[in-house]
């Protein structure tokens, strides 16, 4: 080891040093501070090794690790690594003085445009104080009435089909078993929790292989997002939902093939209505492979798909995509959750959609302009609860299957969300969340310190594949559990009765309107 | 017999079996004490701040070095150790008999007639040998130290460097 490796933040791994501009106002503020009891720091280096923000450095004259406050983002990479557990990150008040109106978000943003002249990104998904319906809805429980079940001594259904259902099924048909024509392409889940659509460049490699693994191991589906579908994980195609996105990477018939089902990614809902972007640099040989883009290129998605400028011509590209197919799987629209999104989602199930995705605000992303993770879009809640009561209002809820997704946080969100119509629902941050994620919404970065968001070498090796897999698994048996026990103590055994079933559902501390918006009775009633 | 076995692809140059190494083979098994009370070295062998020998530190038993090497550049990253060789050129190149096999086969080191003529350290084909500069049986030669290599923990079931590897980069098999 050279000691003078270490002396210089941002030499390490020849990283570009970005030295502050003289003028600039940003760096001289910091919104953590990194505490280190002196005494206790043994002057192990993993903490200089492990911060991939170049906020630690070691220097070898003084024999004291020393910290850059203004570059910590609050990852807990080195608090958590840490043998003697002395470092310990804290909310700097390095900040102005007290004000309810402008906090720290509002100058910083501020000051960092002033420096820059640029779009502030961050990742993950929308964290401001929004009221969160999840949180103000509680469930029914059976009582003396009618007896609630033991799921671990009777049998519990969580099986849940995907995809468009016959308008009717006869007696005669059913007679027919097995025989029946007129069936439509399902994908069969064994539980209603799918692993949200993260392509590989937002994601590692390690990470995706993780998700596919566990979702085979569970018998549910992975989406591969729009980054194509690594050759890794052509074992995996059974368990693969395909997307097809504005920048139509990696996208070809074998693709389309090689999956369970097929998604149009219309929009998402941390970024409606705005494409994605992954830098040239990230572009490795392995992603340029599997986007079929040279390497080194920028990854730009555009913000509309050019060929559907409306509902018509979304028609065209799902029967496209069905022809391609041969009509063997579903094809799923995936929109952000926004205004009038009951007749959006209406529109979407005429044009012949088997599945429609609404992707609530709070939902995640790689990067997005804050301004617009913020600000843009509507809560899954509300949308979720209008669009099934459109659907069911038009007669057409039995053409496509419901999957809400946007900042489900747990079991009990999960039946919330399956009592006000969804099918099933996707799960993103959850799944980071599982293997490591500390919420320090720096995805845009690349450098993720857990090795999720990354795709530099290092840092991917810091999540093995058996890791991810295992721990995603857990959190889905885990969940399976937790909703096994919810439905049996509603007195339900099997999850197609709870589907829109809004009577097991009361609101806490609504208003009238908010109540009808969600179709459910206040607490009480 | 068991030895630990690097996995390359799960390192994540952390070096904590550096840490659980020097830590295991202290006295007091306690990171802080290993590094800073437990005699010379590096931390202790002058104030942070003040520049000055410690002279509390002076007697007491030497720090233990770490005997497992995370060996790192460009991404690659593996923690490197004794392989415990069944016919080993330390063995056979130590003049005084202070390297031993013990009753497992493993490669053990007598630290009391170690003299430090370094015979082990041109034979080993691995680099696994290092010098314990701190540790000294010819009190005529100044700094020159004892021999010093991985003993897969006497005390333990599974060498410490093993447990503590948060993503399990290290086996302890036998192959």
């Amino acid at each position: 080891m050279t000691q003078k490796f270490y002396l210089e933040p941002n030499v390490r791994n020849n990283l570009h040093i970005n030295k502050p501009k003289q003028g600039d106002f940003f760096h001289n503020y910091s919104e953590y501070k990194v505490e280190r009891e002196n005494d206790k720091c043994i002057r192990c280096l993993i903490c200089v090794r492990q911060c991939p923000y170049d906020c630690t450095y070691f220097d070898s004259g003084r024999n004291v690790i020393y910290n850059i406050h203004a570059n910590c983002v609050n990852c807990k990479r080195c608090e958590v690594m840490c043998p003697t557990k002395c470092i310990e990150i804290r909310d700097w008040g390095n900040k102005f003085r007290d004000n309810a109106h402008w906090d720290y978000k509002h100058w910083s943003a501020i000051y960092k445009q002033a420096d820059t002249g640029g779009i502030v990104l961050t990742g993950l998904g929308n964290d401001e104080h929004y009221k969160s319906y999840f949180d103000r809805m509680v469930l029914d429980a059976s009582q003396v009435t009618n007896p609630s079940i033991d799921p671990l001594r009777e049998p519990m259904e969580l099986r849940t089909f995907i995809g468009r259902k016959p308008e009717l099924l006869t007696s005669e048909d059913i007679a027919q078993g097995d025989k029946i024509k007129e069936l439509y392409p399902n994908i069969t889940a064994e539980i209603p929790i799918i692993f949200a659509p993260m392509s590989f460049g937002a994601i590692s490699l390690n990470f995706q292989k993780g998700l596919a693994r566990a979702a085979k191991k569970m018998g549910t589906y992975f989406n591969t997002g729009e980054g194509g579908l690594h050759s890794d994980l052509l074992k995996f195609k059974d368990h693969a939902i395909v997307q097809v996105a504005s920048g139509r990477f990696g996208v070809n018939q074998t693709y389309l093939k090689n999956s369970a089902a097929c998604e149009i990614k219309i929009g998402q809902g941390a970024k409606p209505g705005i494409g994605g972007h992954l830098p040239g640099e990230k572009v490795t040989y392995d992603i340029a492979l599997t986007r079929m883009i040279p390497e080194g290129s920028d990854a730009i998605s555009p913000a509309p798909q050019h060929d559907i400028y409306s509902i018509e011509d979304l028609r065209l590209l799902i029967y496209a995509i069905k022809e391609a197919v041969e009509y063997k799987k579903p094809v799923s629209v995936k929109i952000a959750a926004v205004h009038n999104v009951s007749a959006i989602a209406s529109g979407i199930v005429r044009a012949g959609a088997d599945i429609i995705v609404l992707d609530g605000f709070r939902g995640g992303t790689g990067a997005a302009p804050r301004v617009i993770r913020d600000h843009v879009g509507i809560p899954i809640e509300a949308a979720l609860a209008q669009v099934d009561e459109r659907l069911r209002k038009e007669g057409i809820r039995n053409q496509a299957s419901i999957i809400a997704a946007g900042g489900i946080r747990g079991s009990a969100d999960i039946v919330k969300a399956i009592a006000l119509g969804a099918d099933a629902v996707y799960v993103g941050t959850s799944a980071m969340l599982a293997v490591g994620c500390t919420l320090c919404q720096q995805c845009h970065r690349g450098k993720c310190p857990w090795g999720i968001t990354t795709n530099r070498a290092d840092l991917v090796k810091r999540l093995p594949v058996d890791v991810a897999e295992e721990r995603c698994a857990n959190l889905l048996m885990g969940w399976t559990r937790e909703i096994k026990e919810m439905l049996g103590l509603m007195g339900l055994n099997s999850i197609e009765s709870l589907r829109g079933n809004r009577l097991k559902l009361r609101g806490v501390g609504l208003s009238e309107i908010e109540l009808k918006t969600l179709g459910i009775a206040q607490a009480g009633l | 017999m068991k030895i630990v076995y690097p996995v390359e692809e799960r390192c994540i140059d952390c070096h904590l079996c550096e840490v659980a190494c020097i830590v295991e083979h202290s006295e007091s098994k306690n990171p802080v004490d290993a590094y800073f009370s437990e005699g010379l070295s590096f931390n202790s062998i002058r104030s942070s701040y003040t520049h000055e020998p410690n002279q509390a530190m002076a007697d007491k038993r030497p720090m233990p070095l770490n005997r497992c090497l995370v060996e790192f550049g460009n991404s690659v990253s593996l923690s490197t150790n004794c392989r415990h060789c069944e016919n080993a050129s330390c063995v056979l190149a130590c003049k005084n008999g202070s390297l031993y096999y013990d009753h497992e086969g493993r490669v053990l080191l007598n630290e009391k007639k170690c003299v430090g003529c370094w015979m082990c350290l041109m034979a080993c084909e691995y680099g696994a040998i290092s010098r314990n500069a701190n540790m000294k049986n010819v009190p005529s030669l100044e700094n020159n130290g004892i021999q010093h290599h991985c003993d897969l923990c006497p005390e333990r079931e599974e060498p410490a460097c093993v447990m503590v590897c948060p993503t399990n980069a290290l086996a302890f098999e036998d192959r």
